[in-house]
């Protein structure tokens, strides 16, 4: 135990010595949080802002057919402009979010009571063009609605034969929820720097060291070398703790400070007391994995080969569950990654974890995190790692 | 006391095994310097390495003290002080913290660390570098971090693994008053070079190794002796069989 303590803290004390690194490892990510979520948080409310409450100017093709639909469209804040030539070139190239086209029979085809047809071009690959599209369909559905029910009186028919299912709907969303929304990413980025926080100096005490030749007279001392590798994956563990609390705190922060929608997320202190908890397993994961590797490799440099691997593996579940949802089911916490996901999306949705996905999320957890420390300690009592060069 | 039988080891490269140390076997006694004297790439190095229990031999026994290294190794490695041939010393800790780093994983209370390092930076002559960081040390002051490094549990048997290895001659001298010091106080050394010189100034008895085979062992006046030369380089020549391999 005391091996343990006097190695962690040398590892510290190295670091903490190395300022820049030092400052690079731990405040890169708490300054990037609040400026990510601060900018592309006002980016998107602007947007939402601009485009459902902006007049929407729509190119009409054929608006002299149909002289009071145009009209309807102004008074909803529409404004009609000159038809192109070529609408479809016109979306292709994004030049405009939607197109609509008024058929030459219109006149026809409303004098004589039958559906009259109008056409949208636009997009549906396009994410920008999603508000204006639904605006101009919710408004032709109403001018719809409208006429024919005025059409139904005329002829002496209730307007409510005209609807043979009436659709009512109730999201059962709750306020926290529809925040969580907002924060898809969150969980990618809390896994992503708990995981790799201190990746810097789990592979420098092991495969760094190894490469200063230091290693060798260290493993020749008594100290057993299960407890020397212990004490380094202990100082990297309290590095990338530390790291993370950090990360907390600039999370907390600027959501405090963020506007709209996520102002609204649950960053209350036990919320973020939870959320630690959570992720203190994948520090250990991510420290003893990186130890592990450091232990097999030749260099640093080889070392740093893994890391773009490693970068992804936090961000498979969210890719994933984005092309396939699925439902949250108990053996998703006994998964690495998939489980902080499902576990952080609960928290900050509001939603009760209960004591069972609790028990599973830490003995899975917990257990990875010391498997992968037995299978590294095997590793430290190779002959080729304690010889160097 | 430290008593070596019949090693052997081969390491896998890509040309094949290489067969590194072949039978080495030699006994070094208490109160003595001994010698291990041979060209680069002798095997010097991976004997030590198997004697200070980083390697274990193919083959052969390692005595250490009476104890079997194979046996028990952690009470081995407290009986030896090492000055591996990786001299890394850590840079952003200074030359004290470096030394009392290894004094607490030997298990040594502060109090103890503090009085062995003030004896050691007196006989190395450290005192005006002790507390400065060992980044940008010249490469005595790091050769002599490391070996107060080795030195700080008071080991009963010391192993150099070529400490003179890029030091100046005034340096060289100090290493080798400290060395005969160490042994007055009556314990056993033992220290490897490739240089003749070097090994006759100090050692009471050498062990000439050349291709992972123990070539011949005496004092400096019986290796003359044995080969008829008066010159000790040329008897390193002769021994090592470095005339040959040259050919």
């Amino acid at each position: 135990m005391k091996t343990i303590w006097t190695v962690a803290r040398k590892e510290l004390v190295d670091l903490f010595r190395d300022r820049r690194t030092m400052l690079i490892s731990l405040l890169m990510g708490p300054i990037l949080v609040p400026v990510l979520i601060l900018g592309i948080g006002a980016m998107i409310e602007s947007r939402m802002r601009t485009q459902l409450d902006s007049t929407l100017e729509l190119p009409v093709i054929g608006a002299e057919h149909a002289p009071n639909l145009v009209a309807f469209l102004k008074g909803r804040n529409i404004e009609p402009q000159p038809g192109p030539e070529d609408p479809d070139a016109l979306v292709r190239d994004q030049r405009a979010d939607v197109v609509l086209r008024i058929d030459a029979d219109f006149g026809e085809q409303w004098r004589s009571s039958r559906p009259a047809r109008v056409e949208l071009i636009h997009d549906s690959s396009r994410q920008d063009s999603r508000i204006p599209v639904s605006r101009l369909q919710t408004v032709l559905a109403e001018y719809s609605g409208t006429v024919g029910v005025l059409r139904g009186i005329s002829r002496g028919v209730s307007p409510e034969a005209g609807f043979a299912v009436h659709v009512a709907r109730r999201d059962v969303a709750t306020p926290e929820s529809r925040r969580g929304m907002a924060l898809a990413f969150l969980p990618y980025f809390l896994v992503f720097f708990s995981f790799l926080g201190s990746a810097h100096l789990a592979m420098d005490s092991t495969a760094g060291e190894r490469e200063r030749q230091s290693l060798e007279p260290l493993l020749a001392t008594p100290a057993a070398r299960a407890a020397i590798m212990s004490g380094k994956i202990l100082g990297a563990w309290l590095f990338g703790t530390l790291s993370l609390v950090l990360m907390l705190v600039a999370f907390k922060l600027s959501l405090a400070f963020a506007p709209g929608a996520m102002q609204m997320i649950n960053v209350s202190t036990p919320v973020m007391a939870k959320l630690l908890l959570v992720l203190l397993p994948m520090v250990l994961i991510g420290t003893t994995l990186l130890t592990l590797i450091s232990a097999t490799v030749k260099s640093m440099k080889e070392a740093q080969g893994y890391m773009s691997v490693l970068m992804l593996l936090p961000m498979v579940p969210t890719l994933v569950l984005m092309v396939n949802p699925v439902r949250n089911e108990l053996w998703q916490f006994a998964v690495p990654f998939l489980a902080q996901n499902q576990i952080i999306m609960k928290l900050v949705r509001g939603e009760v974890v209960s004591a069972a996905e609790w028990v599973v999320y830490m003995v899975a957890g917990l257990g990875a995190g010391l498997l992968l420390w037995a299978i590294a300690s095997r590793l430290y009592l190779s002959e080729k790692l304690a010889v160097s060069a | 006391m430290i008593l070596l039988e019949n090693l052997h080891k081969s390491f896998k490269t890509k040309g094949g095994p290489v067969h590194a140390v072949k039978g080495v076997g030699f006994q070094a006694r208490d109160g003595e310097i001994t010698g291990l004297l041979g060209p680069n790439g002798a095997g010097k190095t991976t004997t030590l390495r198997m004697l200070y229990t980083l390697m274990s031999p193919d083959q052969g026994r390692i005595e250490v003290d009476g104890i079997d290294v194979a046996a028990d190794p952690t009470a081995v490695r407290q009986r030896l002080g090492v000055l591996p041939d990786a001299r890394g010393v850590y840079k952003r800790l200074t030359a004290r913290e470096n030394v009392a780093y290894f004094g607490r994983l030997h298990g040594l209370d502060d109090a103890t660390i503090a009085a062995r390092i003030e004896r050691m930076a007196a006989t190395l002559n450290m005192r005006d570098f002790l507390d400065r960081r060992t980044e940008g040390f010249s490469q005595g002051q790091r050769t002599k971090t490391a070996i107060a490094r080795a030195l700080v549990h008071e080991p009963r048997n010391v192993i150099l693994d070529e400490p003179t290895n890029g030091l100046d001659v005034m340096t060289t001298r100090g290493l080798r008053s400290f060395l005969r010091e160490l042994r007055a106080e009556g314990r056993c050394v033992i220290f490897s070079s490739h240089i003749m010189q070097e090994v006759a100034a100090l050692c009471d008895r050498i062990v000439v190794i050349a291709h992972g085979e123990v070539r011949a062992i005496g004092t400096p006046d019986e290796l003359r002796e044995q080969t008829g030369l008066a010159d000790l380089e040329d008897v390193f020549v002769r021994l090592a069989d470095l005339e040959e391999a040259q050919a």
